[in-house]
């Protein structure tokens, strides 16, 4: 796809170009904190991240949406109708997304969007979205993405990948979606720099030093893994908190709940955790993973493990490396990984 | 309990918390008379309060 | 700190070796600057994974909660006084307990470290009172009184107050401090102005419970934001809600609060709740002379009926 030149002097004017077509969101910081926000008439994303503390999966995915309303008022001749809830899926585009980020979006569209069932709520929102990536030239020490199917150019889930180069952006268009955007910007002047764009992906490649052990893990037995003795180990300081559930981009778990006030009701949906004990509890009150090593053997096994079985398309992690920075007590994906791929390649080797 | 919620900024004289004996009906009374003065004069109560759930 | 460390690693040992534990609960290093994760180590040749920095700020009573081993644990003062309120509230028993005291110079705050640091963290070193902080671009020296944690830089309880060993000798308690002064300063508020400012202090609550996770007082099987049979409080992201959480949270430490700063540390955007249990802190220590965990002899303030409690409530 063609790749146009963006001289900055032109950027203000042709984010103000799209807010007729778009409604857009961006990083902005707040309190010392990047977070993607709506962004108001004339405001600008803030594109000095590295990355923002939370993920951008509540573009598509907010922690609480509601589904349905419903009516309790006995003279309301269509009480109690679960009534589809009035939702704004007028076109969006999000500015300034980072590669592992959009990759992780197609990952949860792999549990939204299946031959079977199609999330309507999620599809909307996400096809209603155009996704501007911005390519990564300084990751955080914490970035892992090269070796997670991923990377600080990755290209997949984007519409457009912007490339900084100080006093112009480089904006390759991925889709059609990607190319009319750029369009209706007024962004037009076509630029030959796919050799610039591919150096300067080599080098924030290379840049990326931290990596994620998972060659053996398709190979490796599911059982020998659930079984393998690390757990109460790795899950010892765990406090089970959702912090890394709902930093994750990739974490797609939610819990239905209404709620009713006086004669108006409401059913909505809002992000679980599979760290939090009630997670898994039965209507009979059983719990079958009542304990904490369960819930933390869970959460990396559906990661790395039965992601990887269920769908062969690589593990349910894009190398944020969110859950890395943001756990209160420091347990880190990188070294549960390395240990179930070590156990995985011995296991091999045993055979 | 009072005052962790007056902190949170409910008004002081929207909780009121006392001890009466069932012997003294005057005083429980008078009380219920002093609590309710002050409550209507403040007007209904819009902290802590969730008239239908704030949802995207 | 390195020789806290050796004497924790020989303590450690020592316990085990000796069978006088069957398992030492303390630190090892992080994988992340300014991060340390706790863990347990249950062989005497394990024990060199123990360490002891400024990095400890998790109360590791929290790990202590109904276990039946004999245990060997790692304890500062705030530590220390969550595992008297452990004991007095049954939660384990003095016995099955070897208490490892640890003089605490308090705590650093990776977050202020982090807002001051020029550029990405890449390690964090301290020598002598001083911090060291190294990012791609300049090494910068802070004074770590400067960059403690909040509730470290107030603390009056550094020393354990209850131990069978001790790693060091007592440091000098902090006398110069006033713990309560930002309690002081929402106190002179108006209560519109006290509801704004918690309705925007909590507004970047995710609801991720990790302060409520991170405190040893907060054992209960079920909590009350998980109960659906009533079901006390939404589970969405409305602020009564939030608020209704954070309140009650608070509320349930009442007279059990040490201040030690693990909720504040816990959580991922940074939301300083302790403006609320310092609050009930301060209410205990005013209205009955109170501060929680320095004794395993006395009952709770809210236990225990003294004839002077304060009744001003009384119409």
């Amino acid at each position: 796809m063609k790749v146009i030149k963006i001289e900055k002097s032109q950027w203000s004017q042709g984010l103000d170009n799209l807010r007729d077509a778009f409604r857009l969101f961006g990083p902005v910081i707040e309190k010392g904190f990047y977070d993607y926000r709506e962004l108001a008439a004339g405001q600008a994303p803030d594109l000095s991240f590295q990355n923002t503390r939370l993920s951008p999966k509540s573009l598509v995915f907010p922690q609480s949406e509601t589904m349905l309303n419903y009516s309790l008022d006995p003279a309301d001749p269509e009480r109690n109708i679960m009534k589809e809830a009035p939702k704004d899926y007028a076109p969006r585009a999000v500015i300034g997304l980072r590669p592992c980020d959009a990759k992780a979006m197609v990952l949860v569209k792999m549990n939204f969007d299946t031959e079977e069932y199609q999330d309507p709520y999620w599809l909307n929102l996400y096809n209603a979205t155009t996704f501007v990536g911005l390519a990564c030239d300084a990751p955080c020490g914490t970035c892992f993405c090269t070796s997670a199917g991923c990377g600080p150019y990755h290209e997949e889930g984007l519409d457009v990948l912007l490339t900084d180069r100080d006093d112009h952006y480089l904006a390759k268009a991925l889709t059609d979606k990607g190319a009319q955007l750029l369009e209706k910007a007024g962004w037009t002047q076509a630029a030959d720099a796919d050799t610039i764009i591919e150096k300067a992906k080599q080098a924030a490649e290379a840049k990326v030093t931290s990596k994620i052990e998972t060659d053996g893990l398709r190979a490796a037995d599911t059982m020998a893994l659930y079984n393998a003795g690390f757990w109460d180990d790795v899950a010892f300081a765990c406090i089970n908190c959702g912090t890394c559930t709902f930093s994750c981009p990739t974490c797609w778990c939610f819990d239905i709940q209404d709620e009713a006030y006086r004669t108006k009701g409401v059913r909505m949906r809002n992000w679980d955790s599979c760290m939090f004990p009630i997670f898994t509890v039965h209507t009979t009150g059983h719990n079958p993973r009542d304990t904490k090593t369960q819930r933390v053997r869970q959460r990396f096994m559906h990661k790395l493990k039965y992601f990887v079985d269920k769908y062969d398309q690589g593990i349910m992690c894009v190398g944020c490396g969110r859950c890395v920075r943001q756990c209160p007590v420091n347990i880190d994906i990188r070294k549960v990984s390395a240990l179930m791929n070590a156990l995985s390649v011995q296991a091999r080797c045993a055979v | 309990m009072k005052n962790l919620l007056e902190h949170m900024g409910m008004e002081p004289d929207r909780l009121h918390f006392s001890w009466i004996s069932s012997a003294e009906s005057t005083k429980f009374v008078a009380v219920v008379n002093q609590i309710t003065a002050k409550v209507k004069a403040l007007g209904p109560n819009q902290r802590f309060v969730k008239k239908a759930a704030k949802v995207a | 700190m390195s020789t806290y460390t050796d004497k924790i690693r020989e303590t450690a040992q020592r316990l085990l070796k000796e069978c006088k534990v069957e398992m030492v609960i303390g630190f090892r290093k992080g994988s992340q600057p300014m991060m340390n994760e706790p863990c347990v180590v249950r062989s005497p040749e394990e024990v060199d994974q123990l360490i002891w920095d400024s990095n400890c700020g998790i109360n590791l009573a929290n790990y202590l909660t109904n276990r039946k081993e004999k245990i060997g644990i790692v304890a500062k003062g705030c530590d220390s006084r969550n595992i008297v309120t452990h004991i007095v509230e049954n939660k384990i028993a003095r016995e099955q307990l070897v208490i490892i005291g640890v003089p605490c110079l308090g705590m650093i705050d990776k977050r202020k470290i982090a807002a001051a640091a020029d550029g990405e963290i890449l390690s964090v070193t301290e020598a002598d009172g001083q911090v060291m902080v190294k990012t791609a671009q300049a090494t910068q020296t802070f004074a770590k009184s400067d960059v403690l944690q909040g509730n470290c830089s107030v603390c009056t309880h550094r020393n354990p107050v209850i131990h069978d060993e001790m790693i060091a000798e007592p440091v000098p308690e902090q006398t110069d401090v006033d713990p309560y002064a930002d309690v002081a300063e929402i106190d002179a508020m108006t209560p519109e102005q006290r509801h704004a400012f918690f309705e925007e202090l909590l507004a970047p609550c995710i609801r991720c419970y990790a302060c409520r996770n991170a405190c040893p007082l907060c054992y209960c099987p079920t909590c009350f934001v998980d109960e659906s049979k009533p079901q006390w409080v939404g589970k969405g992201q409305d602020p009564a809600d939030v608020r209704t959480f954070h309140f009650l949270r608070a509320y349930h430490c009442a007279g059990r609060c040490t201040d030690c700063g693990a909720c504040q540390r816990a959580c991922p955007v940074g939301i300083n709740m302790r403006l609320l249990t310092k609050k009930l802190n301060k209410d205990c220590l005013e209205l009955y002379g109170w501060e929680a965990g320095l004794s395993t002899e006395t009952r709770p303030a809210l236990d225990d009926y003294q004839p002077n409690d304060p009744e001003n409530f009384i119409h």
